[in-house]
């Protein structure tokens, strides 16, 4: 029987030994990164670029694959491919490959930004600094802003491009709701008035967790304790047992009793667009808009963000450690911040997403162009959303947040 | 020597080859969950069987996947014996094994489309005045007694269960039957008597393939279970992909204790069939 077991464990061994090898690509990278911007993007053209990114949103998909995937191949010769897939799963899949040794990745792109980037950073999966060698970073951006700095509270050191920026927001039907409650304390009194028509989803949930985050402000004397320091779970204790009373005595009066809470935003989605419940909420200031024009919300849907303010946060594209074409995927993460990738991204007619360029930092006529964008009824004015903003707090909290909710609230 | 002269040993090669990579990934899961910063560690076992998240998730998973497997058998039995005659002809045989062709995914879609609380039962009952609205219709899909993910897997695989039994059935002399009812016995002693020892070898292996299946598969849990309690796999995936990479030892050492609990209902399993009155039985009906 032993020689069975030897002949077996051999042969496992020898499997384990092949994915073992490890090797440091970043030599590679900054010889790509010293050469000039033009030999870059001559040695770019007729490459294909690979772009990996979630692609739940239609709106987002069109926005890469009609408006920048054909201009990319004009002016630059590039074929963008764009690959569907979730963030974390393509971490795993460059986490795989790193350990495997496998030097030619197929991602060139990624799209990611907060506990992702920092799963990435500290796990040397990306390529290396490269923002600062971006043209249109340069022109049009503020490059000192501390929202392209940090991250979720990691230091980007130039690994990622900012891309887009969001905010968060609360949805209702104005068929229904006069007044949106206008702060925490409000929407607990709306919710023990009208049992059953508010859940929020599951804190594994990103938006769940974002929201969590909000009544996590929301019981602090000033929110800047909280997104100014990091986690430490001694001096937010105090807090914490408001945030979890909060979410305790609201507790009964959720959608099923709290019960059940959505483990998607796309159902608590459906939840609204159903009329089950009479609110939902979003990390995108504009998203409803889209949702309208397919039907699947209420044309009487608006948004509306609460006191102390709305969370806000930039999101970014990187380079992996092992991309097959980093020529092709510096210019293109160019073209994606430029001024016109950026207006068009701005339309609601594709994505509608906010921008995180510098409105002075442009030409006057594209500056003008920026201004006249009409984003939609149910999109909150700039200033309002500027008011409103709160920073994004340092990536331990989402995961304390996890942990702590599911033994203070689900397992009460 | 003598272990490579038996002929037995070379049948193993292609089921080995076939296994390398699952066995691999088996391997790989259990080197995982015992690395710690440095060197081996049982750490991770023993934070698992002390987090009530786990004992739950772990007794919630048991519980709906016997549930659903028992109630699978039975309904499956039930149904081969009263119709195994006409499921002999090809039309009625494919329309049982309809739910086969979807995906779990689909037809748990299919299921919430159908059972949730607006969903197309309870917008039939309203209709006909049986309930006075739709919020009176039952929590049937993630609802936290697993009652979802019991009737999806239920409707998946009660057709399997037909499948494995047709057959069993249709090998079964009907001189059998005869002989039980000349020498004076019931219906009941017609199916203990004939029926069971034939089935009953192929019903504990169709139970380990339902059972090993159900419990470790993710999608329908995923989207028919509630918050809490969840089952095994859902927590799995939530400690592999969750926000930090610190519980991904934790989702090895959760899969690793699955695996381990499958084999030894495997190893069960198989002991009693390999109890040599079964065999004899199985040696003479099947």
């Amino acid at each position: 029987m032993s020689k069975k077991w030897l002949l077996l464990s051999v042969i496992l061994t020898a499997f384990l030994a092949a994915c073992g090898n490890t090797q440091s690509n970043e030599s590679d990278f900054s010889e790509v990164t010293e050469q000039s911007w033009s030999d870059i993007e001559n040695a770019a053209d007729g490459t294909t670029v690979r772009l990996f990114m979630w692609g739940g949103d239609e709106g987002i998909n069109q926005y890469i694959d009609e408006w920048a995937a054909p201009r990319l191949k004009e002016n630059y010769g590039i074929t963008l491919e764009r690959v569907p897939m979730e963030t974390a799963e393509i971490l795993q899949k460059l986490q795989t490959e790193k350990q495997a040794g496998k030097k030619d990745g197929t991602i060139d792109i990624i799209w990611l930004n907060g506990e992702n980037f920092k799963n990435a950073k500290e796990n040397e999966l990306l390529a290396g600094s490269f923002v600062d060698m971006l043209p249109n970073f340069q022109e049009y951006y503020d490059t000192d802003d501390p929202a392209f700095q940090t991250d979720f509270g990691t230091a980007t050191e130039g690994m990622e491009a900012p891309w887009g920026k969001v905010q968060f927001v609360f949805h209702y039907d104005q068929s229904k709701i006069e007044t949106p409650p206008s702060s925490f304390e409000e929407l607990k009194n709306w919710v023990e008035k009208n049992p059953g028509e508010f859940i929020y989803p599951n804190a594994e949930d990103f938006t769940g967790n974002a929201f969590l985050r909000h009544v996590l402000y929301a019981q602090d004397e000033q929110p800047s304790d909280i997104y100014e320091q990091p986690l430490d779970e001694e001096d937010i204790s105090g807090t914490a047992d408001k945030l979890w009373n909060y979410l305790n005595e609201m507790k009964p009066n959720l959608w099923r009793n709290g019960e059940h809470y959505p483990n998607t935003l796309t159902e608590l989605d459906r939840l609204y667009s159903q009329g089950e419940v009479s609110m939902t909420m979003g990390y995108n200031e504009a998203r409803a808009e889209s949702l309208i024009d397919e039907g699947v919300f209420p044309e009487t849907t608006r948004s509306f963000v609460m006191e102390p303010g709305s969370i806000g946060n930039t999101h970014f594209l990187s380079i992996p450690f092992n991309s097959p074409n980093s020529e092709g995927a510096l210019t293109t993460i160019n073209f994606m911040l430029s001024p016109e990738a950026q207006l068009a991204k701005l339309k609601p007619n594709y994505w509608g997403e906010n921008t995180p360029i510098s409105l002075d930092k442009l030409p006057k006529e594209m500056r003008e162009k920026f201004e006249s964008v009409e984003r939609g009824e149910s999109v909150l004015s700039q200033q309002k959303l500027e008011e409103s903003f709160l920073p994004e707090s340092e990536a331990g909290y989402v995961e304390w947040i996890q942990d702590q909710w599911f033994n203070e609230v689900v397992q009460q | 020597m003598k272990l490579f002269n038996n002929k037995s040993v070379y049948l193993l090669i292609p089921a080995l080859l076939f296994l390398l990579l699952p066995l691999y990934g088996f391997f790989a899961a259990i080197v995982q969950s015992l690395s710690g910063g440095s060197g081996w560690t049982l750490e991770y076992y023993s934070s698992l069987f002390e987090s009530s998240r786990f004992l739950s998730a772990i007794w919630f998973s048991i519980r709906t996947t016997l549930i659903a497997t028992i109630l699978s058998l039975i309904i499956g039995v039930l149904i081969t014996r009263s119709f195994y005659p006409y499921l002999e002809h090809h039309v009625p045989r494919l329309l049982v094994w309809l739910p086969m062709l979807f995906p779990h995914f689909v037809w748990g879609y299919m299921i919430i489309l159908l059972l949730s609380e607006t969903g197309l039962a309870a917008q039939l009952l309203v209709e006909a005045g049986v309930i006075t609205d739709s919020s009176a219709f039952p929590i049937w899909t993630r609802d936290p007694q697993g009652i979802g993910i019991i009737i999806t897997y239920i409707w998946k695989e009660v057709p399997f269960v037909i499948l494995m039994l047709l057959p069993v059935y249709s090998s079964i002399k009907p001189g059998y039957y005869d002989l039980v009812e000349t020498l004076g016995g019931s219906k009941v002693r017609q199916f203990t008597a004939v029926e069971w020892p034939a089935i009953f070898p192929v019903l504990m292996e169709i139970a380990l393939i339902v059972f090993s299946f159900t419990i470790s598969a993710y999608e329908v849990p995923a989207l028919m279970g509630t918050t809490f309690p969840e089952m095994i796999s859902v927590l799995s995936y939530e400690w592999f992909y969750g926000s930090g990479w610190e519980d991904r030892p934790m989702a090895f050492a959760a899969m690793v204790s699955l695996s381990l609990l499958i084999l030894a209902f495997s190893a069960a399993g198989f002991s009693i069939l390999q109890k040599k009155r079964w065999r004899a039985m199985r040696g003479r009906s099947v």
